[in-house]
């Protein structure tokens, strides 16, 4: 061992973006620091400037082909504040449809495609089968399930917005079109075989928890913050509602915070080797404000789901532990019992006497010149906040992503897995994959955390306290 | 389902990148919807491993890359058989056209011919145009699917399975 070295991974694979890991290693050859670095950059606050407020959804859409609805609902409900209307409860509705479409198919995307090679397969599996062509060999209904399900939500999007990716559907004051009976009872009739592949993935997870008690105690298992919008019942939802903050021990922190009021309690730094910047939460400071948020923290959040399975799932999961669910490992089971609760949810939404109502967009100028629109995307809650002129350009935007919000996470988890699973200056394939294992748990969208055109890798370097570089890893 | 699938991929607003998207737009309405399905999207994703099953025969129509050994110049044309591979690469969000013909088989137990047909391109910097010299070379390979999409409906069975 030399002295001073570090470890590369780049880049990280089975993620959503491009980025890569530094872990630096002190004199006795232990990890000491590990740097998760995001490696893109885009700039989509600044080229909003000057385009029409009503441009933004669709343009907002652009950040992400994963989650380009979730962009869509928060940047049209800025622009309803901007005209400072109401919109039509149907509207209110079929956005939520959308949404709960949304979370299943990129949730769908994460579990199966991206991290059941790890479930299925285990953290040591060889690297050249450790994918969905493995999955398909050793377990062919898993990979069938799969891509059903994340159908399943893609042509909920598709008969709404009209297409998959990049719907333009959700304009400011609601939406362009109604709800047709005929797609109506399309998505209704496809609802039984989606909620069954839901079931027995969560049954299936379940059973393979035992053997991962050793990446469960490691994977970010950590005091941290929990942040998410709560329905006033404190019910899980993804549209609209309250921020909750609860501490690691379970006791809310925060309660009845205003989204729209983001940016007095929510900071961001801005550190010199990532373009991802870190949020915090600003009563506890930086870095002692580092707060998680998407599925493991909604479901630490809410008290309840309010549809019946996913309900008694809640009630499960939140006996793994007497505090918070602390360990992100469970990102992946809080992943399924949300897609338990989005499938139940549609079919509650889709049966409302109300959602065929033709009357789906409110039509006013602007009224305001400020707008804050906040929804819980996939990965976690995301704001977007808009400032117009009096002819309704845009004159400055801020967008705060998920990713961004768990970036403090990710890193403080990518250091614990490397500190328990990374010894001496070579790497091995299993710790490299458990390195980036905890990073998926996350499901972190660096293209929407940068704003940024999307690479899909990942580099690792072992870097030597003098800064030279030991070992690295990089993969395609 | 259709008897021919074609797949239109790659990313619009990348300016040669987005050919197949012309090319689809060109191909629409050339063919009954009944033999023919036209399908566009940026990239290829496991889901349609699914719908590839369900036909006889998949064009997948993309830009290719002029590579550094020389290999193509702008404004070619290639078309090919694709081969189902013996093994296939890592997956992240998007797989190879024979990596999809694959996924079909493991999963579905399906054989579908496939082809590639690609143009290629000269600028992928952003934007929604296509490069003059691509712009020019359009019309040729919406020729060459339709000829071979012609070619294909003309078999009154399936054509057996390419193999690897």
């Amino acid at each position: 061992m030399k002295q001073g070295s570090s470890i590369v991974i780049d880049p990280v694979t089975r993620i959503e973006g491009h980025s890569k890991i530094t872990l630096h290693l002190n004199e006795d050859g232990r990890v000491e620091e590990a740097r998760f670095h995001v490696t893109q950059f885009r700039g989509f606050e600044k080229l909003c400037e000057g385009r029409p407020f009503y441009e933004m959804p669709s343009l907002m859409a652009r950040i992400c082909g994963i989650c380009p609805v979730s962009h869509l609902i928060a940047s049209a409900k800025a622009c309803d504040s901007l005209l400072a209307v109401r919109i039509p409860p149907t509207a209110d509705k079929l956005r939520r449809i959308f949404g709960l479409a949304q979370v299943t198919q990129s949730h769908a995307l994460s579990l199966f495609h991206l991290s059941s090679p790890d479930l299925l397969l285990g953290m040591d599996a060889d690297p050249a089968t450790s994918n969905i062509f493995g999955v398909a060999e050793k377990n062919p209904e898993l990979a069938l399930d799969g891509i059903r399900l994340r159908q399943f939500g893609q042509r909920i999007i598709e008969r709404l917005g009209g297409k998959r990716i990049h719907p333009a559907w959700i304009v400011p004051g609601g939406v362009s079109e109604p709800l047709t009976e005929a797609n109506r009872d399309a998505i209704l009739w496809a609802l039984p075989d989606a909620l069954a592949i839901a079931e027995r993935t969560l049954e299936w997870f379940k059973s393979t928890m035992e053997r991962f008690r050793e990446e469960i105690s490691v994977f970010g298992n950590f005091p941290t913050l929990f942040m998410g919008i709560v329905k006033k019942d404190n019910g899980l939802t993804f549209y609209d509602g309250k921020i909750r903050i609860v501490d690691a021990s379970g006791h809310v922190v925060a309660d009845d915070l205003d989204p729209t009021q983001y940016f007095d309690y929510i900071g961001e730094k801005v550190e010199p080797w990532s373009y991802l910047k870190s949020s915090y939460y600003k009563p506890k400071g930086f870095p002692d404000g580092v707060y998680r948020v998407g599925p493991l923290a909604r479901l630490n959040v809410a008290d309840r789901c309010g549809t019946p399975r996913a309900d008694q799932e809640l009630a499960e999961f939140h006996e793994l532990q007497r505090t918070a669910v602390l360990s992100s490992f469970h990102y992946h089971h809080a992943r399924l019992i949300e897609i338990l609760y989005c499938i139940e949810r549609l079919e509650q939404l889709l049966n409302d006497p109300e959602i065929l109502s033709k009357h789906v967009r409110a039509v006013a100028r602007p009224n305001a010149l400020e707008g804050v629109g906040a929804a819980e995307a996939p990965r976690g809650t995301l704001f977007h906040h808009y400032k117009i002129d009096e002819q309704g350009l845009i004159r400055w935007v801020n967008l705060i992503i998920a990713t961004g919000q768990n970036n403090l996470a990710m890193n403080r988890s990518v250091l614990q897995v490397a500190k328990h699973f990374v010894h001496g200056n070579r790497l091995t394939p299993g710790m490299l994959n458990r390195v980036e294992a905890v990073i998926r748990c996350y499901d972190p969208c660096l293209s929407c955390s940068t704003h940024a055109l999307g690479e899909m890798a990942l580099r690792v370097q072992l870097l030597s306290p003098d800064g030279e570089v030991l070992d690295e890893v990089a993969r395609p | 389902m259709a008897r021919v699938l074609i797949i239109a991929y790659g990313n619009p607003m990348r300016s040669d990148d987005g050919l197949a998207w012309r090319a689809a737009d060109a191909l629409e309405g050339k063919f009954s919807s009944l033999q023919v399905e036209i399908v566009r999207t940026h990239q290829l994703a496991p889901e349609l491993a699914e719908t590839v099953s369900r036909c006889e025969t998949v064009i997948f129509v993309d830009a290719a890359f002029a590579d550094a050994m020389g290999n193509g110049s702008p404004g070619e044309i290639r078309s090919a058989p694709i081969g189902v591979p013996q093994a296939a690469s890592r997956f992240s969000h998007q797989l190879s056209p024979a990596a999809v013909i694959a996924l079909a088989h493991q999963l579905f137990s399906a054989g579908p011919r496939a082809f590639s047909v690609t143009l290629t391109g000269q600028c992928f910097d952003h934007g929604e145009s296509l490069s003059p010299l691509v712009a020019a070379a359009l019309p040729a390979l919406v020729a060459r699917i339709e000829a071979l999409v012609q070619q294909l409906l003309s078999f009154k069975t399936p054509p057996a399975c390419n193999k690897a």
